[in-house]
């Protein structure tokens, strides 16, 4: 029997979802926090990005602490109207990446050819930020990136935020610090690695494969394509608690948002966050919660009116961190579970079942020796409903069962010849790929020739392991 | 007229004066919220109480204001370079005034001592030794001839009793190394094994 695809009008778009899945989310550390600190990378970082604790008290005051001149203004009551950091904290980023798939993939225009394996990218990122202080308590990192695969400037990562201390003489004067936070990317405001925007793999392949499935809080797409307001409270160094309200901000495309975009909030989605860290000599230990309820409409052609899809996101998470003299290890996890209630993307034709649930599951465990050279190894793992068109089975970006279930293992050599530049070596590999270990993306065939060309279907989960060398310069 | 006169000027010098008054307690009430401002930075690392949870950065919990002075003043004028003073301190010292260091070298100088280390009986007992008596063979002398006998510095001299044991080795091997700018420790310790030092450390800790 012939096989054909059901979306076959989607084809391109399943490809290049399943490519851009594959990117890890952008996320760094600048030394426009030293030049404004006089601080080393190695006070507010183990390796960047991933913080120390002196680090994530440095981010949660609101990246202020600084040690530059100041011009300043004041009020004839002495309260401060300017301080202004004499030189801007301003920084830059370049990374340089060369991609390797187990198999080439299926050339985008040409039915039969295969691309080249063994992409080039220079720049795959460049950035610019501006990262630290604005004023008294208020700070901001905002980041610019050149994307080398889109060929395009955005606004990246950006979190401003407004902390300060607050006296509280009847809970014995423990610390207290309030703060308010501005950005477009649920989790890069946490100060711990066990989150998306700031979690392994901290860097990854912009033009491999990656599963079609993903939570919304693991790169489900609403980062830089949403702004939210929160506020936040850090208890005694050790309790944090969060509340941020997403509302969707899509950079670029038809403005005030409409059909033509896709998976747009739908009003505000609220994101939490709850975290309890221990600190004990050099150790530190982190567990804690968090998620959001998001309500969307898909958008890609429809009105951005009636029912919307719910992704409601419970996530658990724990950080552990050594930090010896010469050596680090650092222990990261999370637990995602995802309900997602589909009655708007049923309606339209991009789901076939009104609720669906996706579970990830990630661990990392890390060393550094002198924060020279060091070894990473990562597994993950996404289980979930099956769904008829939601995973439907396409080359390379679909699934044959219909799953969404995927899971592999990230192992990483990284070299660091100064504190700001890090050479990476990486290797993904997949045990299953969209449900399957082999033929996974259409099954086992015989296909239609008309449709797919000889060998340009059939894939294995193997043939996405990719190796992903790295040159990141921060400067 | 005189009298108006008179009232005018009394008059003027108490707005005068209340302006001073008033300018005195602004500048008064910028003092103190910048020094808060200073210590709240510095008790990130070392503890708002000057006792710290990690072993990287030391207690200065009862420390000799002298030599906290001595050490940001260092720290400053780049003069002590060891690799986390380098990394840490040049940064967070270089906006310190002298009179901000002072006051911050008094705010911890008061705090109360911090809380022994537990450690190996032995070791302790040889440490004990070491900083009682020195090592006369080796023409080490006591420890306790300038840091004093209960450990707890004088003026120049720093605490070293309830140190964190991984601080003071680490000090004693970047002095050695000649990393930490000390030229009078250099002199006393740059003989001493490992061994003597883990032992001497141990037994500071513990007080």
């Amino acid at each position: 029997m012939l096989q054909k695809p059901r979306l076959r009008k989607f084809l391109p778009h399943l490809v290049l979802l399943g490519a851009c899945a594959g990117v890890a989310a952008p996320s760094w550390a600048v030394p426009s926090f030293a030049r404004q600190t006089g601080m080393a990378c190695a006070a507010c970082h183990t390796v960047f990005p991933e913080l120390t604790p002196f680090g994530r008290e440095f981010k949660l005051n609101g990246y202020v602490l600084d040690n530059m001149k100041q011009i300043t203004g004041i009020t004839t009551n002495a309260q401060s109207t300017l301080s202004l950091n004499e030189i801007p904290p301003i920084s830059f980023m370049l990374q340089v990446s060369y991609t390797h798939t187990g198999s080439p993939l299926p050339d985008s225009a040409l039915t039969g050819a295969y691309a080249k394996n063994g992409d080039v990218l220079f720049p795959q990122q460049a950035s610019f930020f501006y990262a630290g202080k604005i004023a008294d308590n208020l700070g901001a990192f905002v980041q610019l990136t050149y994307d080398g695969v889109g060929g395009s400037f955005g606004l990246d990562n950006t979190d401003v935020r407004y902390a300060r201390h607050v006296e509280l003489p009847s809970f014995g004067n423990k610390d207290l610090v309030i703060g308010v936070t501005l950005n477009n990317n649920p989790t890069v405001q946490d100060p711990w690695n066990t989150t998306q925007a700031w979690g392994f793999p901290y860097a990854g392949s912009a033009t491999a494969p990656g599963p079609a499935a993903s939570t919304k809080l693991d790169s489900g797409g609403i980062g830089q394509s949403a702004g939210g307001l929160g506020v936040y409270a850090w208890w005694n160094h050790s309790l944090y608690a969060e509340v941020t309200l997403y509302a969707a901000a899509i950079q670029g495309g038809a403005h005030p948002l409409d059909s033509t975009q896709a998976a747009v909030i739908h009003g505000v989605s609220p994101y939490w966050r709850l975290a309890y860290e221990a600190r004990w000599g050099r150790n530190s230990l982190e567990v804690g919660t968090y998620g959001i309820d998001a309500h969307m409409h898909p958008g890609s052609g429809n009105a951005l009116a009636g029912p919307t899809d719910e992704y409601l996101d419970v996530a658990g998470d724990a950080q552990y961190e050594y930090i010896g003299g010469d050596n680090i290890f650092t222990v990261t996890s999370t637990y995602i579970h995802e309900r997602q209630t589909l009655a708007a993307s049923v309606l339209d034709g991009f789901a076939a079942n009104d609720h669906n649930t996706l579970k990830t599951f990630k661990l990392m465990g890390e060393y550094y020796y002198q924060r020279m050279i060091g070894a990473s190894i990562g597994y993950f793992n996404t289980t979930g409903t099956s769904d008829a068109v939601l995973y439907a089975a396409a080359p390379v970006g679909g699934s044959a069962v219909n799953s969404p279930d995927s899971n592999g293992e990230v192992f990483e050599v990284n070299y660091l010849p100064w504190l700001n530049t890090k050479l990476q070596l990486q290797y993904v590999h997949y045990n299953k790929f969209n449900g399957g270990t082999t033929n996974y993306d259409i099954g086992p065939g015989p296909y239609d020739p008309a449709v797919y060309a000889p060998g340009t279907v059939g894939r294995s989960a193997s043939d996405n392991d990719t190796l992903y060398l790295l040159a990141w310069l921060n400067f | 007229m005189k009298r108006r006169t008179l009232l005018t000027l009394t008059l003027g010098a108490c707005v005068g004066l209340g302006g001073l008054a008033q300018a005195q307690n602004l500048a008064n009430a910028q003092d103190k919220a910048q020094l808060k401002a200073t210590i709240d930075n510095c008790s990130v690392c070392h503890g708002i109480d000057g006792r710290s949870v990690s072993p990287t950065f030391p207690n200065l919990a009862a420390q000799q204001p002298v030599y906290i002075e001595n050490q940001l003043k260092a720290f400053k004028d780049h003069t002590r370079g060891d690799p986390n003073a380098q990394a840490f301190m040049w940064g967070m010292a270089s906006g310190l005034s002298d009179q901000m260091i002072t006051q911050v070298a008094e705010y911890f100088a008061s705090q109360p001592p911090p809380s022994p280390e537990k450690g190996d009986p032995k070791l302790i007992a040889e440490g004990h030794h070491i900083f009682t008596h020195g090592i006369p063979a080796e023409g080490v002398p006591a420890c306790a001839s300038c840091h004093g006998p209960d450990a707890a510095g004088r003026g120049m001299f720093p605490r070293l009793a309830g140190q964190h044991q991984e601080y003071l080795l680490k000090q004693l091997l970047v002095i050695q190394t000649a990393l930490r700018n000390a030229p009078v420790m250099h002199g006393v310790i740059k003989d001493l094994s490992r061994q003597q030092m883990d032992a001497v450390t141990t037994y500071l800790a513990s007080l």
